[in-house]
């Protein structure tokens, strides 16, 4: 395994984080894409990727994280985001619409277990997927 | 005084000169005396006309051997002979004065002939009998005779038989008196062997007999002599000849003398012919045949010395020419060179001993032809071979054939590769004759030529083919194979791009030289890349390449030095098996050597104790790792190279390439003992305009991001900007990488620039353009117009290239 980027993963209450350490690129994509879900066990269904120690994330990266939300939600499982404001890949999501897909908070302690409002119906995530086709 | 002494010392010599000269002219004249005493008393004529005047013959001889100075003692001897037998002393004087000047003008005559007094050549007979006998003897004769007449000694009539008898006498004289005296006076020869002695004395009574029979009968035998003269001379020439001349002469003379025998009847003149013609055959008789005899036996101790020497000579260049031989066939077998001689009419080839041997016989074991000689040669060479001889024959005159390598198998299936040259000689019309030539066998050259070819290769493998460009790292890097040994050798240096951006750079050394020592070191720097891939520590991977030298064991004794820089923090770490220390250089000058690390070489010992040194590599400070050769040489110890190499770094780094190459003009000169490596390092400042070249795998992007972000850290533009530029760089990157090249390898060239506030970055590649497809197809480029003011994308068909521009503040 590359030293490009290591996972890190926590059953915090409800929710089970997965913490993203170093970058992810071309390179080790799908590398991190399989160490992401096989960190998550089965019957968790609160599921955090915390990217604060993400130092960059390029568009397989973001590529990585729709597909994972999309697997999840056909399971019925919750996957939100955590991208703090001053980071640097959060330009990148953003531009991706990233934030229309996933729930994404700059912080841990922002994020609910209970759905919230408009974020509650799997389609709706991805109707807004498809209406916005990577700018 | 001292005058006077010269004088009377010049005139004491001139007078004892004087006195000698007339003591042996006196000599002469008593002789002279004596003889003619005898020969008067065989008077035939008056008192005084004999047929014998020895004193003539002892006269010129006389003149010959002591000069013509002895004149007087001559002529005061011939005029105290005459005197009492003449009327009066006026005719003694006459007289006297022919008999002087008759052997005188004979000896100015003979010497003027240039006579040997040897009378070893047929002219030097010829000479006496003609002119010393026969013509000056006219003088005395007509001189004496003439007065006998004037003075009415003998009555007018008589004049012819006086003129004869007294010519006849003197001319014997000379013929029969002068040729024994100077036969006498012969070069004394080696004691004479006793059958030779014999043989002398039976001639001589032989002769002695016959001569006495002969004269005392009445039968006219005298040319019975005339054998035993010629025995004498033939086996005893002038020495036996002369003698025996005198004894026949002196006898019949005396025959004729006494009237008896031959000489009984007739009148004076008849005996007097008779006997002078005797003695003149005899004179005449002996002298020829001594003088051809010896002159025959000169030629042939001539030729036989000539023969003798041209023996020598023979012998000497035939030890000389085997000798040659001999040295030229030891040549042939040191030099594995044979050659060989094929007439061609014959078809008879023949071979060197050496020919013999490079095609595994024994030297001239067997006749060789043409068939014979290249019947070992493989197929496909011999058709050549035939081709090149018919073509040379075709061209029908002299000529070189084109030198030709060709292979042989032997009896035994070994194969050996020859070198032939050959030259055809053609006779009229073009006609073949002859074609000689060499053959090398350079079986072993080509043997020795493809090893060394291979460890040539295998080393050239060793190094890398050049170092790689790192941005903000400057390389440089030297390879000094030794002069002395053409072997290559077993040092070598690596530099390694880590995935995480670190540049590992290695140097190591293993003990020995060619083949082998070449492919454990091609085995270690490759093993040590691997590690260096997998380890992030360099004691680690100095400890994997320990326990790799322990596994495969090797003999060589292997030392080396690996180091990990990162460009980013300047921070080296560090391990040392048994290497001479790094040395690092700060950019004032001031060097120190990383001496701490420092752990056994490689492979030496079971346990491993490698562990990492830490140093700072700040920016303008410089890193040398090298190998001993550069520090080591004859007649100067380690410590003083490397307080030298210490020196040199004084002198300043700040072009690396110049620094190399002065330390090594510097430390090494021209007569390099042993291999050096040299491998310098230090960080750099990026250049305004960067300029990237990698090879387009998804494993270098990480190296190029640390290098873009560096870039723009440099260029001070704001992490605002920067993040953005870094994503859009990285994205056009990827799809470089993810699309350009398909499943083939490909480059990506990067270039970033900073001008009028702007960052422009072009991202170039040299494949295929594909349109993005999907959902996520354009996801990237989509980001990077997110990002960037401007983003152009111009596909061509050689490659696309990929434009961006964003404004920033710096």
């Amino acid at each position: 395994m590359s030293d490009l980027a290591r996972v890190r993963s926590e059953q915090q209450g409800p929710l089970f984080v997965v913490c993203v350490e170093g970058e992810v690129d071309l390179s080790n994509a799908l590398e991190m894409a399989s160490a992401i879900e096989g960190a998550m066990p089965d019957d968790a269904t609160e599921l955090v990727v915390d990217l604060t120690d993400t130092a960059y994330l390029d568009s397989s990266g973001v590529g990585l994280l729709v597909r994972l939300a999309e697997r999840l939600r056909h399971r019925r499982r919750r996957l939100q985001l955590v991208v703090p404001a001053g980071s640097p890949i959060r330009v990148a999501l953003e531009l991706c619409g990233i934030p229309q897909i996933v729930p994404m908070a700059t912080r841990l302690e922002e994020l609910r277990p209970e759905a919230e409002p408009g974020w509650s119906s799997p389609g709706s995530g991805a109707s807004v997927g498809r209406e916005e086709p990577g700018r | 005084m001292q005058a006077t002494a010269e004088e009377s010392r010049s005139a004491g010599t001139t007078a004892s000169r004087l006195l000698r000269r007339a003591g042996t002219a006196l000599l002469v004249a008593a002789a002279y005396y004596l003889t003619a005493r005898l020969g008067l008393r065989l008077a035939l004529v008056a008192e005084n006309v004999t047929p014998v005047w020895p004193a003539t013959g002892i006269a010129l001889v006389a003149f010959l051997v002591l000069g013509r100075t002895v004149w007087p003692g001559v002529a005061l001897a011939a005029f105290l002979v005459n005197l009492p037998i003449s009327t009066d002393a006026l005719a003694a004087g006459a007289t006297a004065v022919g008999n002087t000047l008759a052997p005188l003008v004979a000896a100015i005559l003979l010497q003027r002939a240039g006579l040997r007094r040897e009378i070893d050549r047929l002219r030097d007979a010829v000479a006496i009998v003609f002119l010393g006998a026969l013509a000056s003897m006219l003088i005395s004769a007509t001189i004496g005779a003439g007065t006998l007449v004037l003075s009415d000694a003998v009555p007018a009539r008589e004049f012819p038989a006086a003129w004869a008898v007294w010519w006849a006498g003197d001319a014997m004289g000379v013929l029969v008196v002068a040729p024994f005296l100077l036969s006498l006076l012969l070069p004394r020869e080696r004691p004479a062997s006793w059958p030779r002695r014999i043989e002398a004395s039976v001639l001589f009574g032989a002769l002695i007999a016959v001569s006495f029979a002969a004269a005392s009968t009445g039968l006219g035998i005298l040319f019975l002599v005339l054998p035993f003269l010629g025995w004498a001379a033939w086996r005893f020439q002038l020495r036996g000849a002369a003698p025996a001349a005198l004894l026949a002469a002196g006898i019949a003379s005396w025959a004729a003398a006494d009237r008896v025998g031959p000489f009984e009847h007739g009148t004076l003149l008849d005996r007097m012919l008779t006997l002078q013609a005797f003695n003149a055959t005899v004179a005449f008789s002996s002298l020829f045949f001594a003088a051809v005899v010896t002159d025959r036996m000169r030629a042939r101790r001539a030729l036989e010395r000539a023969a003798a020497e041209l023996e020598d000579r023979v012998r000497l260049r035939t030890s000389e020419l085997s000798a040659a031989h001999e040295q030229l066939a030891e040549a042939q077998h040191v030099a594995h060179v044979g050659s060989w001689e094929w007439l061609i009419p014959e078809n008879r080839v023949s071979w060197s001993d050496e020919m013999y041997r490079i095609h595994g016989y024994r030297p001239q074991e067997f006749p060789v032809t043409f068939e014979k000689a290249i019947e070992l040669v493989v197929d496909e060479d011999m058709a050549r071979i035939r081709r090149n001889v018919e073509a040379a024959f075709d061209r029908g005159r002299d000529q070189d054939l084109p030198g030709n390598e060709y292979r042989i198998v032997l009896a035994d299936g070994s194969e050996r590769v020859l070198l032939g040259k050959a030259r055809l000689q053609v006779g009229p019309g073009g006609k073949p004759l002859r074609m000689v030539g060499t053959v090398h066998d350079t079986t072993e050259e080509k043997q020795a030529e493809r090893e060394h070819r291979i460890a040539e290769t295998l080393q050239r493998s060793l190094l890398p083919d050049r170092l790689p460009e790192i941005p903000g790292v400057a390389l440089s890097a030297r390879y000094v194979p030794a002069t002395t040994d053409m072997e290559v050798g077993g040092d070598w240096y690596d530099v390694v791009q880590l995935p995480n951006g670190h540049v590992g750079l290695a140097i190591g050394d293993v003990a020995g030289h060619g083949l082998r020592a070449a492919s454990t070191m091609g085995q270690l720097r490759m093993s040590l890349r691997a590690y260096a891939l997998e380890e992030d520590s360099p004691a680690a991977v100095v400890r994997r390449v320990h326990g790799l030298v322990n596994r495969l064991h090797l003999p060589e004794i292997v030392t080396l030095v690996y180091v990990v820089f990162d460009p980013d923090s300047g921070a080296i770490r560090f391990a040392n098996a048994g290497h001479p220390p790094p040395l690092l250089i700060a950019p004032n000058g001031e060097a120190r050597y990383l001496e701490d690390a420092l752990a056994p070489p490689v492979g030496a010992v079971i346990e491993e104790h490698y562990v990492d040194g830490t140093a700072n590599l700040a920016s303008g400070s410089t890193l040398v790792l090298f190998t001993d050769g550069l520090v080591e040489r004859r007649g100067i110890s380690i410590a003083e190279g490397l307080a030298r190499l210490v020196d040199e770094a004084a002198n300043g780094t700040n072009d690396l390439e110049a620094f190399c190459d002065r330390v090594l003009a510097s430390l090494v000169g021209n007569q390099v003992a042993d291999d050096i490596a040299l491998l310098a390092v230090r960080p750099v400042p990026l250049t305004v305009a960067l300029h990237l070249r990698v090879a387009a795998e998804p494993h270098v992007l990480a190296s190029l991001r640390r290098t873009i972000r560096r870039w723009l850290r440099e260029m001070n533009v704001e992490p605002e900007s920067a993040n953005d530029t870094l994503i859009a760089c990285g994205e056009a990157l990827a799809n470089v990488i993810q699309h350009a090249y398909g499943a083939g390898d490909g480059a990506i060239e990067l270039d970033l620039t900073l001008a009028d506030g702007s960052v422009d970055v072009t991202v170039r590649d040299h494949g295929r353009w594909r349109p993005p497809s999907g959902a996520e197809g354009g996801r990237g480029l989509d980001l990077a117009r997110g990002l960037m003011d401007r983003v152009e994308v111009d596909p061509g068909p050689h490659g696309t290239v990929v434009r961006m521009r964003r404004r920033v503040r710096a």
